[in-house]
């Protein structure tokens, strides 16, 4: 279809679907004002049964930890892709100057960048780390406190340039931190099964309300998740900024 | 409470993540092995609780959450049989293809069997599992994995039909999640018992009917049909042919099984629904086998050809499922089987073209199967199978749908299943006498089709290709008699859930007892199977006919091919805006029969 | 009003797929897509709202507060991982589309067809 014609059948189609988008959001329950029995219920029990403030956190890592470990393979299937995908074409040579594209001007290194780098990296990683092991009592949680630590370890990027990123970074030591994260999620599960208990059921000591160490076998599960999630994005980078170096001839693999 | 449940699904992902982990130390072939045991385990817990599960089903919830008093708190897994069965289907599928492809990823060390096995996991765990939100989780976690599986090989089309896959089925994924808030914000759960009551409380409420609308689309998408299936036929002819080999004999599938779960979990209660269902469903179901027959004559690149004839096979899927009886909802477990196991086997065969004589293209390799005959002789045999030979499971679904469409009035139906078979299996067999008996010098409609040169490592022995393939097909052919039986009784309980006793309010009400349906075997499958053969003989001996008669029914054709053939123009613009036709057109369903 | 947070998330969605429609760029493209799911995220949190209620945490507040759903959070924080893997991989697959064809535009690129 031409751009004009497919634009035609898209916006009559969209005027097909409007009554009935419009009767939908006039049916809606009230916003704001309709049961929630499903949050009520955990909002209820958690605190009690779990000795966790963090709602989210005990729904996340309990009372629906299998979506959980869906989740977190979904982030292995995704991450595993794109690094197949981006494979090839491209060397291995640290001397190589990424970054340099024709008719760009090269920014030369700025001293206070590498400055404010050196000095806010371990401190955001150390947030991050914060972020993660703290998800039964405030707002946050393992992928939160991954993605942290992973930007956090960008900053190497930014302050030394890629020499600097390429010391930080080894691909080996990242797939064993996005796998074994992974495998130590399914391996709680796995425990529990080992105790005859159902799967991924929390069978450690609960701990204290309000305390860092509580809520059990969340935090175990938090804790691999912060690593899966700090490998897969580091590796993501790893690979995307792999991509600027200069290109290899076009042939396949 | 049985251990089992959680295996098939938990097994496979701390492997895959253990192998993704270790995969630089590891030896040569360690991934193969170690993955190839995991489907054959995971296939093999399956079919221990599809026994288990004949009396009532098995209910396992995570986390011990069970529900407090009748409230569903966690999730869970309930396996019945039909779900089981088609897990274990799903797993030697893939044990299948784990030994067709031996050696061939080799240079990405064991991602390819990470994936392989990812993917694995999120379809067995798509069928097991009684949460919808659950559902939507491991139906991503297989996406992606397809996603990342299509563009392997890195040609520029292989990105191109990967980034239309990706695309198109990431804007259904979004789809299904906003229908899942939808009916989520009516009902206040996510177990399909408890929604299932929710929807029986408040018939012809537009936020439910909105929400199966978006769910429906979504896994529609998925199953490709129409007017959702333009992705199929540019994904399935980039991918490497074992993914190929999962995409057409499970995935697409499982579009299909989930639209027919839910419907029968959730939102049966709902008499809207069950008209939209008897009505656009039988609809879509019927344009996507017309479609996809007349699509599949056209094309010459082999890959694509069988991607079509997936299409229309899934449309008389959708067409079982959209009578809304247990002989259709049998016809169709048996059909999807059968279907899946010879579509797999039909793309093994291409594999090894591809690996053997490097290409993939019909008219290319015209002549010059000799050296790989007994890849010939499954590829006919599929042909014929796809072509209604009254054989095997093929055979056997088709007799329940047949007998299912004249149960419900439907007496059009029996001619659309012909019209599809027999242009698929025409389409294959003709590529059969083409290749491997050198018929057919003069090429009709196929001839504009677009193709492309490709080829595919060659670094295995042809038996360890070939034998996947004999054993796929032995089992559709075998499983006919009994696969009907088992079908037929296990659809029983598949429509009619216990949710009492899933959320624990009742003990399980004993199984209804069902006798085995008989669908008598009607002469048209020997019709399709006759016009398959007119077909393929047609085209291949154009140059013996009196002349002039290829060049009247090529010109009275033309039109028709030349319009499918437009419409499919690979453009990722175009099938967007084809999704949201298919949303209006859900709209108008519902305005119209509610 | 209280119909205007579901028709944000219809527009959102319909502009989403608009985008993605006429699109001339994969990269803009991939972000039309993320339009589309914040889409979700708008519908999916406004359902889980409640008035006058806290966040679902209860550490300044004592357990027992009225507070809004976490279970759609819950729901929304799987969705944001989703998204942020798919344009992972969208961006990959573009990167080695544009090194192959010089050219990131839908129009052109069709697969199989020169």
């Amino acid at each position: 279809m031409s751009p004009k014609i497919r634009l035609l059948v898209f916006l009559a189609a969209v005027v097909c679907i409007l009554p009935a988008v419009g009767r939908l959001a006039l049916q809606m329950p009230a916003f704001g004002a309709h049961p929630l029995p499903y949050g009520d219920a955990i909002d209820a029990a958690a605190p009690g049964e779990r000795h966790v403030t963090n709602m989210v956190s005990a729904i996340n890592f309990d009372y629906r930890g299998f979506d959980t470990l869906g989740e977190e393979f979904m982030l292995l299937c995704a991450v595993t892709g794109t690094v197949v995908l981006l494979r090839g074409h491209r060397g291995e040579a640290l001397e190589a100057r990424p970054g340099i594209v024709r008719g760009r001007a090269i920014a030369p290194r700025s001293e206070a960048v590498a400055l404010i780098s050196r000095l806010t990296a371990p401190v955001i990683v150390l947030f991050g780390v914060y972020v993660a092991l703290h998800a039964m009592t405030t707002p946050g949680g393992g992928f939160q406190g991954g993605v942290i630590i992973a930007t956090g370890m960008l900053l190497a990027f930014f302050g030394d340039g890629y020499p600097g990123w390429r010391r930080v970074s080894n691909s080996k030591v990242l797939d064993a931190f996005e796998g074994g994260g992974a495998a130590l999620y399914a391996l709680c599960g796995f425990a529990s099964m080992l105790l005859g208990l159902p799967f991924l059921t929390n069978f450690l000591p609960i701990g204290t309300l309000k305390d860092v160490f509580s809520g059990g076998l969340m935090l175990v599960e938090n804790a691999g998740v912060g690593l899966a999630v700090t490998g897969s994005f580091l590796l993501l980078f790893l690979e995307f900024l792999e991509e600027t170096r200069t290109k290899k001839p076009k042939d396949g693999p | 409470m049985s251990l089992l449940p959680p295996l098939p699904v938990a097994g496979p992902l701390a492997v895959a993540g253990l192998l993704l982990a270790l995969g630089h130390a590891l030896p040569r072939r360690t991934p193969d092995v170690v993955a190839l045991l995991a489907a054959l385990a995971a296939g093999g817990v399956c079919v221990v609780m599809a026994t288990q599960a004949a009396a009532h089903p098995i209910v396992y919830w995570f986390g011990g959450w069970a529900p407090r008093q009748g409230f569903p708190i966690g999730i869970g897994f309930v396996v019945g049989q039909a779900g089981a069965a088609f897990a274990a289907f799903i797993a030697l599928l893939f044990a299948a293809t784990i030994v067709f492809a031996w050696g061939y990823f080799d240079e990405v060390h064991a991602h390819f069997h990470v994936l392989m096995l990812l993917f694995m996991a999120g379809m067995i765990g798509f069928c097991l599992t009684h949460d919808l939100f659950n559902m939507f989780v491991w139906f991503e976690v297989q996406s992606i994995a397809g996603f990342a599986l299509t563009g392997y090989q890195l040609r520029s089309s292989a990105l191109e039909g990967a980034l239309n896959f990706t695309v198109t089925n990431t804007i259904g994924a979004y789809l299904i999640l906003a229908g899942i808030g939808l009916i989520y914000a009516r009902v206040g759960v996510l177990d399909f018992s408890a929604l299932q009551a929710g929807v029986a409380r408040s018939p012809h409420d537009v936020v439910i009917d909105v929400s199966f609308a978006l769910l429906s689309t979504g896994f529609l998408i998925k199953a490709a049909q129409v007017p959702f299936q333009f992705w199929l036929a540019d994904a399935h002819a980039v991918a490497p042919s074992p993914v190929s080999v999962i995409f057409s004999g499970a995935m697409v599938a499982l579009g299909i099984f989930g639209v027919t779960r839910l419907f029968w979990a959730v939102y049966a209660p709902a008499p809207e629904i069950q008209a939209v269902v008897r009505t656009l469903f039988l609809g879509m179901g019927t344009a996507s086998a017309v479609v996809g027959g007349l699509m599949a004559i056209s094309q010459r690149h082999l890959k694509r050809l069988l991607a079509f004839s997936t299409i229309s096979h899934i449309g008389l899927l959708l067409i079982g499922f959209s009578l809304e009886s247990r002989e259709g909802l049998a016809g169709l477990f048996v059909y999807l089987a059968g279907h899946g196991l010879v579509k797999g086997a039909m793309f093994m065969v291409a594999g090894v073209l591809l690996a053997e004589l490097a290409s993939i293209d019909e008219i290319g390799l015209r002549g010059l199967g000799g050296q790989v005959w007994p890849a010939g002789v499954a590829m006919g045999l599929g042909g014929l199978l796809l072509a209604g030979m009254p054989l095997g499971l093929m055979g056997a679904g088709t007799d329940l749908l047949d007998a299912a469409a004249k149960a419900a009035g439907e007496e059009w139906v029996p001619f659309v299943v012909v019209f599809a078979a027999a242009c698929t299996g025409g389409a294959v067999l003709r590529a059969t006498g083409r290749i491997f008996l050198g018929l057919g010098p003069v090429a009709g409609e196929e001839k504009r089709a677009p193709t492309e040169d490709e080829q595919e490592k060659a670094d295995r022995p042809l038996w360890v290709m070939l034998l996947p393939i004999v054993a796929l097909l032995a089992i559709a052919i075998i499983g006919g008699g009994s696969g009907a039986a088992w079908a037929s009784r296990m659809a029983v309980p598949f429509m009619q859930p216990d949710n009492q006793g899933v959320l624990g309010l009742a003990p399980f009400a004993a199984a209804p007892s069902s006798a085995p349906l008989h669908a008598p075997g009607t002469r048209l499958a020997w019709l399709s199977v006759a016009l398959a053969l007119g077909i393929a003989g047609f085209n291949l001996s154009r140059q013996l006919l009196p002349v002039g008669l290829p060049e009247i029914v090529d010109a009275m054709l033309k039109p028709v091919f030349a319009v499918v053939q437009k419409l499919h123009s690979g453009l990722i613009g175009d099938y967007i805006a084809w999704v949201a036709v298919g949303l209006a057109m859900f709209t108008i369903a519902f305005a119209w029969s509610g | 009003m209280n119909w205007l947070p579901w028709a944000v998330a219809a527009w959102l969605l319909g502009i989403g797929l608009y985008g993605v429609v006429t699109s001339r760029n994969y990269v803009h493209l991939i972000g039309c897509l993320s339009v589309v799911q914040a889409a979700t995220y708008v519908l999916l949190l406004g359902v889980g709202y409640r008035w006058n209620a806290v966040a679902p945490i209860f550490y300044d507040h004592p357990p027992g507060t009225p507070s809004v759903d976490p279970v759609v959070q819950a729901l929304v924080l799987t969705d944001v991982v989703i998204g942020a893997t798919v344009t992972a991989l969208l961006l990959a697959m573009a990167l080695q589309l544009h090194k192959n064809r010089e050219t990131l535009d839908p129009q052109q690129l069709r697969p199989l067809r020169e």
